[in-house]
């Protein structure tokens, strides 16, 4: 028990101490503190600090020296590092300071168990400076007056600590102030160093850790002098053009020291600098005349300087300054070239002289005119004839002949040499061979073979190839011992251009050899356009046009052909780039086929338009081997067919197409009594049984006048009509039917038409039906089974006029039955021809006769008795008319028929006046 | 005389002689550009004719063919102790009169005087070799300054300026004289242009 309440009272005891001790005094107080106190160590020592513990916590806390335990940060260090030196002092030891960290603190474990701190210290790490090394200083020159020397130095590792670098000078008897800059640690500036007084430099570097000393520098500061370099520069012109004199101002007097110079100059536009001999400048001066110069050039000057025995530094360039040198005369002539034109007049050229400007190193000046003279070498009598022109190109028109062309330029100065070319007459001398290009970095070079003789020079003339343009000339000479050059001008790429090279001799020149080049070459801009030529079944003749040379871009190596069907591959044809057709062969027919073209260049190809053709369904005469053997077959045919028909037309009549009388449109006509009586009808009836007509055509003509028909005028009729009568019976009667139309009823008798017009005034030339009815007499009348309604009115009228007996009234008519032309005259056509007929007097129709007797092809008088009448119709019409007349008694002694045969069921009927009257 | 015959104090005399006749030479210009700066600075006219100076040494000497080389060091060395004493003098009264203002003159009068530091330098350097060493300066009292007022301080300031460019000149042939008898050397150095 009272074990428990003793530790309870040295517990309080304790912490009443320890509250007690560090308020002591109004300060912080501990029970112990550490040496060193924020040691600064170097990196790698070895390193002891000891913990001192107070007396006075020793009697109150019972606090000892082996109770300490030793931190860095929050890491016990091991107790292997401790060392009890007594009781109220530990110590700890570190081999190496890398280990070491802030804070370092010392600690004990009150009672065995709370750990208290006692002390801490920062603990700082480095190295100490290294030595200076490298120092090496050099003045300025600033001004006149200033020369500021600046030391420069390697200050060595980093020392982790703060390290401070003294750039010290002395002379042997002065101390200088240090030079220090806290912002770098690798050089300082001293202000206004004095020369030729040897000055002792060094640099020293501290730190907490040490001092560290460069190696002394001992010199005198006019040695290492960097001077301004020499200003205001000034350029005078020479009394010789090829002179210049520069002068400027030294910045550094004499007095310190003696400067040697360096000169550089180069032309206005040039980068390249020239140097005078150094060995020329190497005193002090003021002023320096350049010589070599050329004349009236532009050149730019710089200059700089240094001490003149070479100890220093060679001063910055200067200000650059220009001067113009004078003018001299031109060092050679211009280049000369010719174009000469042939075309304009025979026997005369026209000839352009070009020559090129000078070069300003060659022209030295201003060329003011250029002096032609032209000399003809045939006639050497003739005076020279001289031009002075400002420009570079001068147009003669010369005679054909041989010509030495002199060209002189001329300055202030004076004349340059002169250049000379010979226009020869032909250009017969060796050319060049083997003229190639090369496009090498962006420029275009030509090379050639020389010839074996000597050349002179030689001119190489170019142009742009161009649809949009003409070929514009460019030319340059150049000497005869070379074999190559670049062209000089702006060559563009993608362009053609036609390069000539003329060998020029001392007596005349060499043709032209010439080559097309590309600088650079590109795919066409455009592909070919192609199209088809003919089209085939199996192939296609495609054509296309060459791509101008402007959308060429290049030479075109070859051309391709794609082709394809609509769901096909696509077929490829390479063609020979000359060529501007192709066929296509193996095609599929009837088929739709795609084809396009690509042109290519040695830089890729573009491919033109599409174009689209179909091959044809047969080939070439296939179409002509089927229709033909068709359209004959069907030809024979149609002949089979209608001689079938012809060798059947009974038989086919008969069936197919028999007579049908149609009752209402039929009448009988009857002829009144006082038909003259010589017609003997009775003997003919027989010959016309009823049955026998299968075609009845009945004709009622009120002839006209006889008188308009004499005898006379009949006769040469007659005649022809005895000749012509079987065939024209074919046509008559029947109103020109063709297959059904009996020919028997217009076999006609001549005789007996003659008879008959003599002895009656009508004329009957058609079917004649005479037939007793019932044992009665017959009554001879004439009648036909055709008719028409106004028909009637007409047959009346004209059974009254014919009672008459002579009828003033003439009048003709006819009926037609199965006439196919009554079909398109349905409006009384005939009639309307019979009257036109009419009043044609005796000799229109006498001739009329005759040519239709002649030929029936004769149309040139149908034509002019009727023009707007077909052919057919006239004769059919005239010829009846005619027939009428004259043919009947010759129909029934022709075809007589028997009275038997006369069909029972057709009735003659009479007509009468305002009626249709059975018998 | 003995360390004056080896061959390297001949070397050192000589290099002595030739940079000390530069020095001279700069100094003398430097002195002629300071004269303008210290006559335009201080409202002073260049033409003004100014009395001879107390404690100023004077250029000008009679029979000066007739001296001997230690004599023209030790004429010389005694003459540029003066004129650094005074010229510091003119330092201070400067810094005094204008501060920091003046920067120009200021730098110009401490460059002249660090260049008189060096010249003098160069003569006691001389002397040694002369095996004569330089004299104490202890033993050349400074002369006393004067209690005067502002102007006739500028105006003795020009005075004193004006002098060292005349010791200048004579300085530089003096050396050069000294260069002449020196042994081992025909001639003076390479010095072609006459300050």
């Amino acid at each position: 028990m009272f074990s428990g309440w003793n530790w309870v009272a040295h517990g309080l005891y304790l912490l009443l101490n320890f509250c007690s001790l560090k308020v002591s005094g109004g300060l912080v107080q501990s029970c112990g503190h550490i040496i060193p106190e924020s040691p600064v160590l170097a990196l790698g020592s070895n390193f002891t600090a000891l913990c001192i513990l107070n007396e006075s916590c020793l009697d109150f806390g019972n606090i000892y020296a082996n109770q300490i335990i030793w931190k860095i940060k929050n890491r016990v260090v091991p107790k292997e590092q401790y060392r009890e030196i007594n009781r109220t002092v530990s110590s700890v030891t570190f081999n190496d300071t890398s280990s070491l960290a802030t804070p370092l603190t010392c600690n004990i474990l009150a009672d065995g168990q709370i750990e208290q701190n006692i002390y801490g210290i920062a603990v700082t790490i480095g190295l100490p400076p290294e030595k200076p090394r490298n120092l090496s200083c050099i003045v300025h020159q600033k001004s006149k007056l200033s020369y500021p020397m600046t030391c420069t130095w390697n200050p060595g590792r980093h020392t982790f600590l703060d390290t401070h670098f003294r750039l010290k000078n002395r002379w042997p008897q002065d101390e200088f102030p240090d030079c220090i800059r806290k912002d770098v640690n690798n050089s300082c500036t001293i202000n206004d160093v004095q020369f030729f007084v040897n000055l002792e430099l060094w640099v020293e570097a501290a730190n907490a850790l040490g001092k560290a000393e460069s190696d002394h520098l001992v010199l005198d500061p006019i040695e290492i002098v960097k001077p301004l370099p020499p200003h205001n520069l000034s350029v005078n012109s020479g009394i010789l053009p090829t002179v210049l004199k520069l002068s400027w101002e030294n910045r550094i007097s004499g007095a310190v020291m003696q400067l040697k110079f360096n000169i550089r100059y180069r032309t206005v536009g040039d980068t390249n600098w020239m140097q005078v001999p150094p060995e020329d400048t190497a005193s002090q001066r003021t002023s320096f005349s350049i010589q070599g110069l050329r004349p009236y050039t532009e050149y730019v000057f710089s200059i700089r300087c240094m001490k003149e025995d070479g100890v220093g530094y060679w001063s910055d360039w200067s200000e650059e300054t220009t001067g113009v040198t004078t003018e001299d005369k031109p060092s050679k002539g211009p280049p000369i070239w010719r174009i000469i034109d042939a075309s304009d007049s025979p026997g005369f050229w026209t000839v352009r002289l070009m020559w090129k400007a000078l070069e300003p190193f060659e022209a030295n000046g201003i060329i003011l005119q250029y002096e032609v003279t032209i000399r003809a070498k045939s006639s050497l009598s003739s005076p020279p004839e001289k031009h002075n022109v400002n420009t570079t190109n001068l147009t003669l028109k010369l005679p054909n002949g041989t010509y030495e062309v002199t060209l002189v330029a001329r300055n202030r100065v004076g004349a340059s040499p002169p250049s000379v070319l010979l226009i020869p007459a032909s250009n017969s001398k060796a050319p060049v061979k083997n003229v190639r290009t090369l496009p090498k970095d962006g420029k275009l070079w030509v090379g050639w073979t020389a010839p074996n003789s000597y050349v002179l020079k030689y001119v190489i003339e170019w142009c742009l190839v161009s649809n949009s343009s003409d070929c514009i000339i460019e030319w340059q000479n150049e000497p005869g011992n070379v074999q190559g050059t670049y062209l000089k001008g702006d060559i563009k790429p993608f362009k053609c251009y036609l390069i000539t090279v003329y060998p020029l001799y001392a007596d005349g020149q060499g043709s032209g050899q010439s080559v097309k080049a590309y600088l650079q070459q590109d795919r066409p801009s455009k592909g070919p356009t192609i199209q088809t030529k003919k089209v085939g079944k199996a192939e296609a003749v495609l054509t296309w046009n060459h791509l101008t040379v402007d959308e060429q871009n290049g030479f075109i190596r070859s051309y391709t052909i794609f082709y394809k069907t609509v769901d096909g591959n696509e077929t490829a044809v390479t063609v020979d780039p000359s060529k501007t057709e192709y066929t296509l062969s193996s095609l599929t027919s009837d088929t739709l086929y795609t084809v396009r073209m690509m042109a290519y260049t040695d830089e890729g190809g573009r491919s033109g338009p599409d174009f689209t053709f179909t091959t044809q369904k047969f080939g070439k005469g296939e179409i002509e081997a089927i229709v033909v053997p068709v359209c004959l077959a069907f030809l024979l045919i149609v002949l089979l067919g209608v001689l079938f028909c012809f060798n059947k037309r009974d038989l086919i009549k008969k069936h197919i197409w028999p007579i049908v009388p149609d009752p209402s449109k039929s009448n009988i006509a009857q002829w009144s009594p006082q038909v003259p009586a010589k017609h003997n009808f009775s003997s003919k009836d027989q010959m016309y049984p009823e049955g026998s007509f299968t075609d009845v055509s009945v004709v009622e003509i009120e002839a006209d006048d006889k008188k308009s028909f004499s005898e006379q005028d009949l006769k040469p009729f007659d005649l022809l009509k005895k000749e012509k009568s079987t065939s024209e019976g074919h046509s008559s009667g029947i109103g020109g039917s063709s297959c059904m139309s009996s020919p028997r009823q217009s076999v006609s008798d001549s005789d007996e038409g003659e008879t008959t017009q003599n002895t009656s005034s009508t004329v009957q030339y058609s079917t004649v039906v005479l037939n007793g009815y019932r044992d009665q007499t017959p009554v001879q009348v004439f009648s036909r089974s055709e008719s028409t309604q106004p028909l009637l009115d007409s047959e009346e009228r004209s059974e009254d006029h014919t009672g008459g007996g002579d009828s003033t009234t003439q009048r003709q008519q006819y009926f037609k039955q199965n006439g196919g032309q009554d079909e398109t005259n349905t409006d009384g056509p005939c009639f309307e021809r019979t009257r036109q007929i009419a009043p044609t007097n005796e000799g229109d129709l006498v001739g009329f006769a005759q040519l239709q007797i002649s030929g029936h092809a004769s149309q040139p008088l149908g034509l002019g008795l009727e023009k707007n009448t077909q052919e057919a119709a006239l004769p059919d019409v005239l010829q009846t008319s005619i027939e009428g007349q004259t043919v009947r008694p010759e129909t029934v002694e022709g075809n007589p028929p028997s009275v038997d045969e006369m069909p029972k069921s057709y009735l003659p009927q009479t007509v009468r006046q305002g009626g249709y009257m059975p018998q | 005389m003995a360390a004056a015959d080896s061959p390297s104090a001949a070397l050192r005399r000589r290099d002595l002689c030739s940079r000390g006749i530069r020095l001279a030479g700069k100094m003398r210009a430097d002195v002629i550009d300071l004269l303008d700066t210290y006559v335009e600075r201080q409202g002073l006219d260049a033409s003004a004719s100014v009395a001879a100076v107390e404690g100023v040494p004077v250029a000008a000497v009679e029979r000066w063919d007739e001296q001997t080389g230690t004599q023209r060091l030790l004429e010389n060395l005694a003459a540029y102790r003066a004129f650094r004493v005074l010229l510091a003098q003119m330092l201070e009264e400067h810094r005094e009169q204008l501060g920091e203002a003046d920067t120009t003159l200021g730098r110009a009068l401490a460059a002249v005087l660090l260049q008189v530091s060096a010249f003098a330098y160069h003569l006691e350097e001389l002397l040694r070799l002369e095996s004569r060493g330089p004299p104490s300066e202890e033993g050349a009292a400074p002369p006393p300054v004067p209690q005067l007022g502002l102007f006739e301080r500028k105006l003795r300031g020009l005075g004193v300026l004006r002098e060292l460019a005349q010791w200048a000149v004579r300085s530089v042939r003096d050396l050069r004289q000294l260069a002449k008898a020196s042994p081992g050397s025909s001639s003076a150095p390479g010095w072609a242009e006459s300050p």
